[in-house]
């Protein structure tokens, strides 16, 4: 299933309907929900944040796949910004050296199970898989 | 739907989901708030990186004065969100019996 939103954090409220609506249509596990409402939230706010140069809609697609759900989101007439190159943040910094900001990707990139980015005709394509726990498990102990 | 207000034993009650569509409405409600601050978060379904921002921010704020908030009836889904940003350290924090 696909959908297209505008550029606005007033849509969140209609991504998560759009989420809900994947997740019950398709039979996907509920136990990835959070991740996959976090992870979409990070990157579609990243996208409007800084993917200024372009006033098209981005296409949100959700589908089920093998063991949890596949996600991907893409920017329009944009430049090529790869989230998995995001810099990295000090979680056992102490509070006085700890600024707000620079944790959103941050979360992305430690509670996907993969991600995987594509940079085409100026289009940028975010996609991400969240497992549900028990086949998260399967994978690390058949690791 | 997000809402933040006093409850009646005086802390802070927060219920719903704190996004970044949200978190200029708690920030504004947390800069009026003064001295040691207790946040009940057990109505709280959701949290993003801009929700803990706000914290963050309000946290230091308040620690500044020695005083800094206080996070109870934290749902898991949030606990794991504070453990991967690391506010377990940053912050006093009670998981809900649930």
């Amino acid at each position: 299933m696909q959908q297209e939103f505008s550029r606005s954090f007033d849509q969140l409220n209609d991504i998560v309907a759009f989420t809900e609506q994947v997740f019950t249509d398709q039979g996907i596990d509920p136990s990835t929900r959070y991740v996959v409402d976090l992870c979409v939230e990070e990157l579609f706010v990243n996208m409007v944040t800084y993917d200024t140069e372009t006033d098209r809609d981005i296409l949100i697609e959700m589908n089920a796949c093998p063991g949890g759900v596949e996600v991907s989101l893409t920017d329009y007439g944009v430049e090529r910004f790869d989230p998995r190159n995001a810099g990295t943040v000090d979680v056992d910094a102490p509070l006085e050296q700890r600024t707000p900001g620079g944790l959103g990707l941050f979360l992305v990139l430690k509670m996907v199970d993969s991600i995987h980015y594509e940079y085409r005709d100026r289009n940028s394509k975010i996609t991400f898989v969240a497992r549900s726990k028990e086949e998260t498990e399967e994978h690390n102990v058949s690791d | 739907m997000f809402q933040i207000d006093f409850s009646d034993q005086g802390v802070i009650a927060v219920e719903g989901r704190l996004d970044a569509a949200q978190a200029p409405r708690a920030q504004e409600f947390l800069d009026q708030v003064d001295g040691p601050c207790v946040l009940d978060l057990y109505k709280l379904e959701y949290v993003s990186s801009a929700g803990l921002g706000v914290l963050l921010r309000t946290h230091k704020r308040l620690m500044g004065t020695g005083d800094g908030l206080k996070l109870i009836n934290v749902n898991h889904h949030i606990n794991d969100i504070f453990t991967y940003s690391g506010f377990d350290k940053l912050f006093e924090i009670e998981v809900a019996e649930r």
